[in-house]
């Protein structure tokens, strides 16, 4: 008897339980996850008719998804190309935005006549930063998913593990990169400019405003020197004075962390920040909280936070006071072609992008549409050797979402981008500042230089916003 | 070494940051002397409280002050629902065994919410509280009045608990079953009852934290899940059992973590303050009861 009581107890409290995960469900503000099985990519008919095609109109553009691909509305029927990727995904960091924003594109060019008549099939891998998880997903993509080529890379250690198995086997990866040996090594072309270069873009556009000290901080994980070392370099160059810092994350007492840092820059300085944005907007607000924003020139940070999650968290207390490098076209205010088709297929295509519109989906687009130009110059059969060669051949494209084309070619290492943009956010939006312009990171740091003594800089791209 | 001058700010975030470690510390301490459980879930059932309540304010458009009620509700009502499945099974099991189990619980809240609440594509949220938008200036930096009030909370929270389980019937109650279990129900104390009491009570107060440390420290799940590392050692400093040491200790740890970050030296390390300084205690209470029962021993 006694028994059945406590089980009817029990039962109740797993109805509750059950009732309490069903209500958190719902006021849950994401819908989708992604999976880590590979996906395939081959788009339902259903959604390949051009009468079902979804379109964006930002400030007057219309754009078609259609327009993804050579024959609107036909679905690819040939053989599928193979295609792989390998992302974190783990709690706290996932990468998979970018992959599933790819995907999505493929989605689109699968319904919209493929490459020439042929699609694209995806092959997803996730890994929790595990080396020999990392090694073995390649391996994985190569020899089970018969992959020809590799786009949409991002992994904090892919690049590392992985890259002198792509230089054996021949496959020359686009990617978005985080390690140093996604811009180091001759076989993988980054769409982004990762932490280093993105940390100099910030801190270039706060010397270019006259401070007199930069206080840099970033997170405290592998890699920090290697990171600082282009910041150190610039503001060597320029004269101006620089205090690194690393904080542990995540961030516990931003206070702290605030006050040390404005403390640092001091009266006449700059604060530049290298977070991701949950934790730079830890130091942000609790400077806005302590009323200290205000004790530094200027407020900087790496492309991470260029989202508007952060601007709107913010308020408008950072407007025309923090200023980020943008590594991407900034997706508010901006009507272009491309802007167009990517929020078009995002709408249409990328359920799956759970973070929507912003720089993780956005560089998923740019490799994506990159990979189909390149596998649109081959006319024979869609081999790892004509695959990786066409992506190696890619030269001075323009992208639509880089201040500068964009090109791979057969260089020692590759910073295809090395031009980008800086935003403020302006009423919980991050917006270009006015008359800024495409900044072209410095040869300061003797990275940059290295590539531009190899490549040259690219010629602008007319199609993006800032040039 | 840096100047005075530069240093008073610091002494002010310090003990903002020692309210913010007094809250959850003193919380952990209320419901391990209520049901003798450690209970590691406390700041992922309060990160999951306040996520909830953010989404009712920007998904479902609802007004900020019923967000701020669900966020306790929820507490409530999940640590309810964990005491009231796990609590009686559980209740004859060794205390490490309980603290797992509840290490489990915030593993799979930690995980829900990280599915639920992505960070992915650099989704940041925060809620703030009317409160941040008052306070007053001390050394050159406004200390908000959430602050102030975590503060009070926490001292209040110290005094009323610890009044209410040394003289009320049901406070102790709670004391003889965190003791005893088995003795106390043959006593003839309703044990379920006042275990539920127990349970929601404390879950409330994970959900009062949640609500005031997602403004303090940040409205993200692993952060605030996490936060109950730092405050455990205030916990431990006071060896689970006293809530005013426990306070005392969470101040200290706040204050010294903070006055350490301006010297260049030892900015580096400061996030050790709470384990050293916990281990320090445990072996200074350690030597302590060596050396005094070796007195009984000669005496």
């Amino acid at each position: 008897m006694n028994r059945s009581v406590h089980w009817r107890t029990r039962t109740a409290a797993a109805a509750v339980a059950a009732l309490s995960l069903g209500v958190l469900a719902a006021c849950s503000s994401s819908s989708s996850s992604s999976s880590s099985a590979a996906a395939s990519s081959s788009a339902p008919a259903a959604s390949s008719a051009a009468s079902s095609a979804s379109s964006s109109s930002a400030a007057g553009g219309t754009v078609a998804t259609s327009s993804c691909g050579t024959k609107p509305g036909v679905a690819a029927t040939g053989t599928p190309i193979n295609l792989g990727t390998v992302n974190t995904d783990q709690p706290g960091t996932s990468f998979t935005d970018i992959s599933n924003m790819a995907q999505a594109y493929f989605n689109c060019v699968n319904a919209n006549g493929g490459v020439n008549g042929h699609p694209i099939k995806y092959y997803i891998e996730t890994e929790q930063t595990n080396p020999s998880q990392i090694a073995s997903e390649a391996k994985q993509l190569v020899q089970g998913d018969h992959v020809v080529g590799i786009v949409g890379n991002t992994s904090i250690l892919e690049c590392t593990i992985d890259h002198k198995y792509w230089e054996g086997l021949g496959y020359d990866i686009i990617d978005s990169g985080i390690a140093p040996e996604c811009w180091s090594t001759p076989n993988s072309a980054a769409v982004n400019m990762g932490p280093r270069y993105s940390s100099d873009g910030a801190v270039q556009y706060a010397i270019s405003q006259h401070v007199d000290k930069i206080a840099f901080d970033q997170s405290n994980v592998p890699g920090t020197g290697y990171i600082a070392a282009g910041p150190q370099a610039i503001t060597k160059a320029a004269n101006v004075q620089i205090q690194t810092f690393t904080t542990n994350v995540p961030i516990q007492s931003a206070n702290s962390v605030a006050l040390q840092l404005v403390q640092a820059a001091g009266k006449n300085g700059a604060v530049v920040l290298n977070f991701t944005p949950p934790e730079a907007l830890k130091i942000l607000q609790a400077a806005a909280k302590l009323h200290i924003q205000n004790n530094v020139k200027l407020w900087g940070c790496s492309t991470p936070c260029d989202t508007d999650f952060l601007a709107n968290a913010l308020g408008t207390t950072f407007d025309n006071k923090l200023f980020v490098n943008a590594e991407l076209t900034p997706a508010d205010g901006t009507n272009t072609t491309t802007m167009n088709l990517y929020r078009a297929i995002l709408k249409q295509y990328g359920s799956n992008v759970s973070g929507g519109i912003g720089s993780f989906s956005q560089f998923g687009f740019v490799e994506a549409r990159l990979a189909v130009q390149a596998l649109g110059t081959i006319t024979g059969a869609y081999t790892v050797q004509s695959v990786n060669a066409a992506f190696k051949a890619l030269k001075n494209v323009n992208t639509g979402m880089l201040c500068d084309s964009w090109t791979y070619g057969d260089y020692a290492m590759h910073i295809p981008n090395n031009t980008d943009y800086t935003v403020t956010p302006n009423k919980g939006q991050m917006l270009l500042v006015p008359g800024s312009g495409c900044l072209q990171i410095s040869t300061s740091d003797p990275q940059i230089a290295q590539y531009v003594n190899l490549a040259g800089r690219a010629p602008a791209d007319p199609t993006t916003a800032g040039s | 070494m840096p100047s005075w001058s530069e240093f008073e700010p610091f002494i002010v975030s310090g003990l903002a940051l020692g309210g913010v470690y007094a809250l959850s510390g003193v919380g952990l301490v209320v419901l391990y002397r209520a049901t003798g459980v450690l209970y590691l879930a406390f700041g992922a059932v309060g990160a999951l409280g306040a996520l909830i309540a953010w989404s009712m304010v920007h998904s479902g458009g609802l007004p900020p002050w019923t967000a701020w009620i669900a966020c306790i509700l929820v507490g409530g009502v999940v640590t309810l629902g964990y005491g009231t499945a796990f609590g009686p099974p559980l209740a004859g099991r060794d205390p490490l065994v309980r603290a797992v189990a509840t290490l489990g619980l915030t593993l799979i809240l930690a995980g829900m919410m990280d599915l639920l609440w992505t960070t992915s594509g650099g989704q940041a949220r925060s809620l703030p509280l009317p409160t941040d938008n008052g306070g007053f200036s001390i050394a050159g930096v406004t200390v908000t009045w959430t602050e102030v009030i975590a503060l009070a909370a926490g001292v209040i929270l110290t005094s009323g608990t610890g009044a209410f389980l040394r003289y009320t019937k049901l406070g102790t109650a709670m004391r003889a079953m965190a003791n005893d279990r088995e003795i106390t129900a043959t006593l003839g104390v309703p044990v379920r009852h006042v275990e539920s009491a127990a349970w929601f009570g404390c879950g409330v107060l994970a959900g009062i934290a949640g609500l005031l440390l997602q403004d303090l420290v940040s409205l993200d799940a692993t952060t605030l899940t996490y936060l109950i590392i730092s405050s455990l050692a205030a916990a431990l400093i006071a060896r689970l059992r006293s809530i005013v040491i426990t306070f005392a200790a969470a101040i200290v740890i706040g204050l010294i973590h903070d006055l350490a970050t301006p010297i260049t030296a030892l900015s580096n390390y400061r996030d050790m303050t709470p384990f050293v300084l916990a281990a320090i205690a445990l072996l200074w209470v350690a030597r302590n009861r060596t050396v005094m029962s070796r007195s009984r021993e000669e005496a």
